[in-house]
């Protein structure tokens, strides 16, 4: 009689811990698993010029020209600070679109990111 | 943006620095190369001009330089002065120093006739012109007027 209302415990524990050891390994997937992309600013340019990402995704510029510059978006959807040497600026794009961006100092620097 | 509106002249971040530095450039190069001509020449009419041009460039440097440091402050957002910037602002502290002290030259000569211009006055207006350009072609960079294509 004890024997099935243990097994029947175990299976209520277990049934009760499963679905949040399921719950953690999403969260730690997302996480880890983030997508993440990047952006190079170097040489009044920006490596690669176009970017092409999924939803969610996370993008960070880093500056390493020798001369300040911005990231801002055409629309202005996302804009930095004035980046110095080695700073990075970072945005995540939630929606599907393409998002045109330049160097408010230097309007010639442009980029295009692209969010599937 | 609208090119004619005036916000978007007297509301700029660069604080218009990029078109006064135009002015002491200018009007220094010019006022050198018209001191020379002067001397070879021996022209008063031109030496007189001379001393009008670097007037003006001396004048037209103080809205220059405080519109530099406004650019500074306002479009780069006071960032540290290391690299381009530090030797644009090094080299621009020069240039308006060697165009204060070629004016003070040529004004000294005008309170007091008698003691002559000084001959090494020239070397001091050909180590100003390349400066000066140097300080042009830095300033390029930070506004963007020398982005490689």
């Amino acid at each position: 009689m004890k024997r099935p209302l243990i097994l029947m415990s175990v299976a209520f524990l277990l049934l009760l811990e499963t679905p949040i050891s399921f719950g953690n390994k999403d969260a730690d997937a997302e996480s880890t698993n983030s997508p993440a992309a990047a952006v190079k600013i170097d040489n009044f340019s920006f490596n690669p010029p176009t970017v092409t990402v999924p939803t969610g995704t996370t993008v960070t510029w880093t500056n390493s020209d020798d001369i300040p510059h911005t990231v801002v978006s055409d629309d202005k959807v996302f804009k930095s600070k004035v980046l110095d040497t080695d700073e990075k600026f970072s945005y995540t794009f939630t929606m599907p679109g393409t998002y045109l961006y330049f160097c408010s100092i230097h309007p010639k620097m442009t980029g295009k990111v692209v969010v599937q | 943006m609208i090119p004619f509106d005036p916000k978007s002249v007297l509301f700029a971040k660069h604080a218009q620095h990029v078109v006064l530095i135009h002015f002491p450039i200018a009007l220094f190069v010019a006022g050198v190369a018209f001191d020379l001509i002067a001397f070879w020449r021996q022209n008063r009419g031109l030496a007189a001009a001379v001393y009008y041009n670097l007037t003006a460039a001396a004048i037209s440097t103080l809205p220059a330089a405080a519109t530099g440091v406004l650019a500074w402050q306002w479009q780069l957002e006071g960032k540290h002065l290391k690299g381009i910037l530090l030797l644009h602002m090094t080299f621009g502290l020069l240039s308006t120093a060697l165009i204060w002290i070629v004016w003070w030259l040529h004004f000294r000569v005008r309170r007091t006739p008698e003691l002559g211009l000084p001959r090494y006055r020239f070397p001091i207006e050909l180590l100003g012109v390349p400066v000066v350009a140097l300080t042009g072609h830095l300033g390029g960079f930070l506004s963007g007027v020398n982005v490689p294509n």
